[in-house]
């Protein structure tokens, strides 16, 4: 199986690379979209692809940019920073006017120092983590949330629904989860009263004593930062053990076999994911398109469709058509700086709503809602 | 909620103790580290899975919960024994007068290819299993104490009522006995060595599809990796009692869940280092004891 991937990948390197090189005398657009389109976080990558090719194909059908068509390149960095910051050489070789991706925070960090000595712009769907933007790069924006404001969200729930006094924390000790779990304990400030902190370990099967220990500090809710395995385990665990207080966790949890693993102990849960996006029409209007070509979008799909939009729309507005007055051929001019200050300037009006950035290329909008668990679905509490 | 952390500790324990069995068993006997032993025990929660989830298909359960257990119990118990036996024909008896060392590679070798044929055959993804069995505990001077660990406790006490009957009492047994203290002076005297290990190997397994079922059963998830961290857990445990002594690994196995929930449970801090507990007890138990605690004293012979 490895043999046959690392065949597909070559022969996939040589096509796009030809592609590239035809295209060098051509006046297209050259966008890139990357992440990991190979190995198990294939679904992300492509999900990404086939949503910034859906926002490609719609300029296409306009009749494109300033005149010009536009193509997609397609990038695959398994996930690996190394391969990540290859695709990232590549690409600025190819002369990309900008780049959707990366997927992974452990990707997109390493590739957007090179971007930024590019003059690329880069407008990630996914990443997370919250030093991507704290870089103090001019070109790099994301349009999903960072688990700092994930964290933020949750405790100003927890203050004001006035409910829950006593809180108690727990992590799974990996950089996600522990950093969202941080972002958490520092965001509730002294209003509430922290009365456990402690870490699990990841892939362990009994969480029983944590919990019980928790028990006992007569806590009313306890934080969990991980991912749906380990919290599926820990809310069932938890009911056997009679603690009957709520958890509340992050996006990681949005899944529905912790639902599956749980049971009814998952009932009450609550999770900070983003709006539900059945509400917005123009989200209903992308899935529908999207569905057509491509099948169910994934979670960060409609991320990546305004990405590409985002980037496609300030490519028109800040791109200059120069004549060369000796042979009257007319070449198109963008400028990666000038791009960046258009974005960090405008409202776009995407299929999830309205976006703006502020000074390090985050979105402003609270990106994160609650949802909780109930009847064995998630459904969004506000 | 001292209570609470003993019940807890004790049904971890009897998990351990199940699967550490089958390690001091086969050490007893062969001086092996059976280091597959421990993707026996994950076998046997995937099979827990797909047999209750069929059941379940069936309607069983809501006709008889007794009858459902039995049945995946079953199901498990001789799918596992029958890898274990295969396991020790394929990996280990083509190496017996080899080296001590080469079965101890086959052994890791045999565990990898467990774990991968698993990972290939069942997916990466978490298995998991609704709530079989009803979360309604009672309570128990101040703890609260669900069914699934009644069960838990009270099968694998029962169990090893029984294989500690099988062993003292029964012919087999007493030939397993005479095999463990000189297996050329046992073969001599009559005793058939192949059919000794193989029956080991059969109940060892066998154990260790119990604690699968019953971990299940409990926590509800299965995954091809599961093996490796109780696998070692137990094995710890074995050690910890003193590995080829039986009620050893059953001491060991209870101690150990025991010392996880209470060293985890003291405080939050304490709570990140719940593993590093149960080996410092080993290291000190084996700088004090080195053939564990109730381990035979090892003569050397001249």
């Amino acid at each position: 199986m490895f043999r046959r991937n690392s065949i597909a990948a070559v022969l996939a390197a040589i096509l796009f690379g030809m592609t590239g090189c035809a295209q060098q005398d051509d006046q297209s657009i050259r966008i890139g979209a990357v992440g990991p389109m190979t190995g198990d976080q294939s679904k992300m990558g492509v999900d990404l692809r086939n949503a910034a090719e859906l926002a490609v194909g719609e300029w296409n059908e306009k009749g494109g940019v300033l005149g010009r068509k536009i193509t997609l390149l397609p990038g695959d960095d398994q996930a690996d920073p190394k391969q990540a910051v290859s695709i990232a050489n590549k690409f600025i070789n190819q002369k990309v006017a900008a780049v959707v991706g990366h997927w992974n925070s452990s990707c997109s960090i390493p590739a957007s120092k090179y971007y930024q000595d590019a003059n690329v712009v880069m407008i990630t769907p996914a990443t997370t983590n919250p030093k991507l933007t704290q870089q103090g790069f001019h070109n790099v924006f994301r349009v999903c949330g960072t688990d700092d404001q994930q964290g933020r969200i949750a405790a100003a729930f927890i203050l004001a629904s006035g409910r829950y006094k006593r809180i108690a924390i727990i992590h799974d000790k990996t950089a996600y989860g522990q950093g969202l779990a941080d972002y958490f304990k520092q965001a509730l400030g002294t209003r509430v009263q922290v009365v456990y902190y402690g870490g699990i370990v990841q892939r362990d099967s009994d969480y029983k004593a944590v919990l019980t220990a928790i028990k006992e500090t007569k806590a009313d809710l306890y934080y969990f930062g991980g991912i749906y395995p380990e919290a599926g385990r820990l809310v069932r665990q938890a009911r056997e053990i009679g603690l009957n207080i709520p958890m509340m966790t992050g996006d990681g949890v949005y899944d529905p076999t912790f639902i599956n693993i749980a049971g009814k102990s998952a009932e009450g849960t609550y999770v900070t994911f983003g709006k539900d996006p059945a509400g917005l029409t123009t989200a209903k209007l992308f899935m529908e398109k999207y569905r057509k070509s491509y099948g169910e979008p994934g979670p960060y799909s409609i991320y990546a469709y305004d990405a590409a939009n985002i980037i496609l729309n300030a490519i028109e507005r800040t791109g200059i058509i120069e004549k060369d007055p000796k042979t009257g051929k007319e070449t198109l001019v963008i400028d990666g700086r000038k791009m960046a200050v258009y974005i960090s300037r405008t409202t776009f009006q995407g299929a999830f709503g309205d976006i703006s950035f502020d000074k390090n290329g985050d979105v402003t909008r609270a990106p994160y809602v609650v949802w909780q668990v109930k009847d064995g679905v998630f459904k969004q509490v506000q | 909620m001292f209570t609470q952390q003993l019940i807890n500790g004790l049904a971890l324990g009897a998990v351990y103790a199940l699967i550490a069995l089958g390690y001091t068993m086969v050490y007893g006997i062969l001086q092996l580290i059976n280091f597959a032993h421990g993707e026996v025990y994950m076998l046997g929660a995937y099979l827990g899975i797909i047999v209750l989830g069929v059941l379940t298909a069936l309607g069983l359960p809501s006709f008889s919960l007794v009858l459902t257990i039995i049945i995946t119990l079953a199901v498990s118990m001789l799918f596992c024994a029958a890898y274990g036996v295969t396991i020790e024909r394929l990996a280990y008896r083509p190496l017996r007068k080899a080296d001590r060392l080469s079965p101890l590679i086959s052994a890791v070798g045999m565990s990898i290819i467990l774990q991968n044929f698993i990972m290939l055959a069942q997916g990466k993804e978490y298995k998991y299993l609704p709530p079989v069995i009803s979360f309604e505990g009672f309570m128990f001077f101040g703890a609260k104490i669900s069914p699934v660990e009644i069960f838990i406790l009270a099968s694998s006490v029962l169990i090893m009522v029984l294989l500690q009957l099988f062993i003292s009492r029964s012919r087999l047994g007493k030939a397993m006995r005479a095999t463990s203290q000189d297996m050329t002076m046992a073969s001599l005297a009559g005793v058939n060595i192949n059919q000794v290990i193989s029956v080991t190997f059969l109940i060892g397994s066998a154990l260790a599809a119990i604690a699968g079922v019953m971990v299940t059963l409990s926590y509800g998830v299965a995954h091809f990796f599961m093996g490796y961290t109780a696998g070692l857990k137990a094995f710890t445990a074995a050690v910890l009692g003193g590995i080829g002594s039986i009620p050893g690994a059953m001491l060991g196995g209870f101690m150990l869940g025991l010392i996880e929930n209470f060293g985890a449970g003291i405080s939050d801090v304490a709570s990140e280092y719940k593993d590093a507990f149960a080996f410092l007890v080993l290291i000190i138990t084996l700088i004090l004891r080195p053939s564990g605690l109730l381990g035979r004293k090892t003569i050397d012979k001249v």
